[in-house]
């Protein structure tokens, strides 16, 4: 077969094209066992931080929370035992309820003696979906935290919701009546927690809108729930 | 590029030499710019970036100069183009399973690897007519080629923009973060100077081995 005669052309691209493929769909079943337990543990290690369940910042008194204290340090690279730590806390603290709105879940811990309520949203953020938890206390009058766990904004710029002095500022930030405002701030974070206001991410003016929007949407499904008698 | 009949060390040294200094892919060929833009607000996604960037040229270099034989004339780009996708998704199956963390923090960058000039640029203008070796050889060269001029720049623009390097605050505390070094207008500029005070640099060093003839 001649090398440039078009029956070798298809034979060629066809036969290369297979065998990277094959090798790319093994190499993927090979980790796709471990690429789930990262997704795992991000997801609970969200719900467990915007619980509160963490060691920094929350003074909490429970001997959950001085397991999590080993269990959620740096969280950079993750291994067996910190998962199962996370495992452990989770398991242990969180009860799940299932509610009305079937596509997330509910959860319900108690922490610092105070009953809360978390729940996993996804909204459309400037490049693709935001992914993340959001817990309220039992009468949705202060968000007590909010974790992001996925989303496609821009590195460095709308990406920067993930970072701690953003997520920092939503903790037991009181609630208005019409809803929490992101607005155009010292791009440092507010520390008020009484005006339902936050700092938006400097130059990322767009996504941080979009975190207004979607945190306001859960909190109307809060809001719902609690009217109906779901949050007890 | 050395085209006296040299040694195979001979020939290494000028590739490195070409693809860190006299033709590097960044301010040289002007390869690899849109990734230079927007990842460069960050010096770790940077260098984990460029890292992804080195492996990704060397190994499909490579792959593509020992397949150089088989690969119809007609199908030869995209052949090119499978291959180094190969590697890139590779790369961000890696990533994934083995530090998810960074692969959340380069979030979309890693795929667009593969939109890459530099690795295309490099398959077409050496791997098609050099050895597999040599292929690795230039191909992780060109990546660290482009890997230090990225470093450079965002190091500017993360200790101008952030306060930081590396994630490791360095300002003193009075410091006002100029917020333009983290969006890409800054990136524009920056390259743009940095190219030219390079360039010129090279022009000097060569009129100054020519022994000072203008």
């Amino acid at each position: 077969m001649k090398k440039d005669s078009t029956s070798y052309t298809v034979w060629f691209t066809f036969v290369v094209s297979l065998f990277f493929v094959l090798l790319l769909a093994f190499a993927n079943e090979l980790t796709s066992g471990r690429v789930a337990a990262n997704q795992r543990f991000a997801e609970r290690s969200a719900i467990l931080d915007s619980l509160g369940l963490k060691a920094s910042g929350v003074a909490a008194t429970d001997e959950a929370a001085a397991l999590s204290a080993a269990a959620l340090s740096a969280a950079a690279v993750q291994d067996a035992s910190t998962s199962e730590a996370v495992d452990t806390v989770f398991d242990r603290s969180v009860s799940v309820i299932t509610a009305d709105s079937a596509r997330f879940l509910l959860y319900k811990a108690v922490v610092d003696g105070e009953v809360r309520y978390a729940m996993g949203f996804s909204g459309a953020g400037l490049w693709g979906a935001i992914l993340g938890v959001l817990t309220v206390n039992a009468d949705v009058s202060r968000i007590r935290g909010l974790s992001i766990v996925a989303h496609n904004e821009t590195p460095g710029l709308g990406g920067r919701i993930t970072e701690a002095w953003f997520t920092d500022q939503f903790r037991d930030e009181q609630i208005p009546p019409a809803g929490i405002r992101v607005r155009q701030g010292s791009g440092a974070g507010d520390t008020n927690k009484d005006n339902g206001e936050l700092d938006a991410v400097t130059g990322a003016s767009l996504t941080s809108k979009s975190i207004e929007k979607i945190v306001n949407a859960q909190i109307s499904v809060f809001r719902s729930l609690f009217e109906q008698g779901g949050l007890q | 590029m050395n085209g006296a009949a040299s040694s195979g060390k001979n020939k290494a040294w000028a590739v490195l030499r070409d693809n860190l200094w006299w033709n590097n892919p960044v301010f040289i060929q002007v390869l690899g710019i849109c990734s230079t833009l927007a990842v460069t607000n960050n010096l770790t996604n940077t260098f984990i970036m460029t890292v992804g960037v080195s492996l990704a040229t060397a190994f499909s270099s490579a792959t593509l100069s020992a397949m150089n034989k088989a690969i119809p004339a007609k199908v030869r780009m995209i052949t090119q183009v499978l291959v180094i996708s190969f590697y890139v998704i590779i790369i961000d199956i890696v990533l994934r399973a083995y530090l998810p963390a960074v692969s959340k923090s380069l979030g979309p960058y890693v795929g667009l690897i593969i939109t890459n000039c530099i690795i295309m640029g490099r398959a077409e203008a050496f791997a098609r007519s050099n050895t597999p070796l040599l292929s690795f050889w230039d191909g992780l060269t060109s990546g660290i080629g482009y890997m230090a001029f990225l470093m450079g720049i965002a190091a500017v623009r993360e200790f101008l923009g952030f306060g930081s390097l590396f994630g490791f605050k360095l300002a003193p505390p009075g410091f006002t973060p100029w917020t333009i070094m983290v969006m890409a207008p800054s990136a524009f500029f920056l390259v743009a100077m940095a190219m030219w005070a390079l360039k010129s640099l090279q022009e000097s060093m060569t009129a100054h081995k020519k022994g000072g003839k203008k």
